[in-house]
């Protein structure tokens, strides 16, 4: 791997890590309050992000600065059912 | 200036301000790499790196690469982008604590864990080992994580993000009730 893309690497991960840890991410009580609805700061993170990088995405994408990556496959049943176990272990444990 | 700087140190930000620096960071994610955030391939590709070397004939299976096979693996086994990225978002996390000096090292310190599972350092330790495992295992049959599958995958609209979004809230909603019963 060529040494730029290790840096390009640590620094976007370094940038991952500080908004999750900004957003309160890093903490138990934050995660398992979004499954009793009492915290909603997970949905407002990952739907601002999702949001935000999406604009970003499409604006790119028309000015032809980008062409989009392979995108993770759609497999319904997989990804319900990993989407079902993930749960349990994101909620009792609170990743 | 100053207020800028008393913001960053702040332990928590707006949520929203948060997830526009992530939303900014999958985006030159996609402009300087072409790849999509994700976690937990990176655990993936580390666990099929040691396995290959030290059980090799149980690794050689189509999902860490089959000897001489002509078909891709499923997962690299081998250092790749997303475990340098891992290795940073430790070091996010940690820049993150220090900015706002709330680093320390915790071993069961949540006042809510405490209060609702107990005090005692094994059971933090024994019920996040195990669900690590549900976490690791959902998230390798869905095909990726939070960050991977449900943002990355979000911000291309793609079906498989939304599917495992509901996928975790059913679940997760559940084993919450269970856990909290009448203190939900």
């Amino acid at each position: 791997m060529a040494i730029s893309s290790v840096i390009i690497a640590l620094v976007l991960g370094v940038g991952f890590g500080f908004s999750l840890n900004k957003a309160g991410l890093t903490s138990y009580n934050n995660i398992a309050n979004q499954f009793r609805f009492t915290d909603m700061t997970i949905l407002k993170y990952m739907m601002t992000a999702i949001v935000t990088a999406m604009i970003g995405l499409y604006i790119f994408r028309g000015l032809g600065w980008v062409t989009f990556p392979t995108v993770p496959a759609t497999y319904i049943v997989g990804n319900l059912i990993g989407g079902l176990i993930f749960g349990v272990g994101m909620a009792g444990a609170g990743y | 200036m100053n207020q800028i700087k008393a913001y960053v140190s702040q332990k928590t930000w707006s949520p929203y301000l948060a997830g526009i620096l992530l939303g900014i960071v999958g985006l030159l994610t996609v402009l300087l790499v072409n790849t999509l955030l994700g976690a937990s391939g990176a655990f993936e590709s580390i666990v099929g790196l040691i396995g290959k070397k030290i059980a090799p004939s149980l690794f050689n299976n189509i999902y860490w690469g089959v000897e001489g096979g002509r078909a891709l693996p499923i997962i690299r086994p081998e250092i790749t982008w997303a475990v340098i990225l891992l290795v940073g978002i430790f070091f996010g996390g940690t820049l993150g604590a220090l900015s706002s000096r709330t680093f320390k090292f915790r071993f069961n310190d949540d006042a809510q864990w405490k209060r609702i599972i107990g005090p005692q350092p094994w059971k933090r330790w024994v019920i996040g080992f195990i669900g690590a495992i549900f976490v690791q295992y959902g998230a390798g049959i869905a095909g990726g994580c939070t960050s991977g599958l449900a943002i990355s995958g979000g911000m291309l609209f793609v079906p498989a993000a939304f599917l495992f979004m509901a996928g975790f809230m059913i679940t997760g909603v559940i084993t919450a009730l269970i856990v909290y019963r009448k203190r939900y």
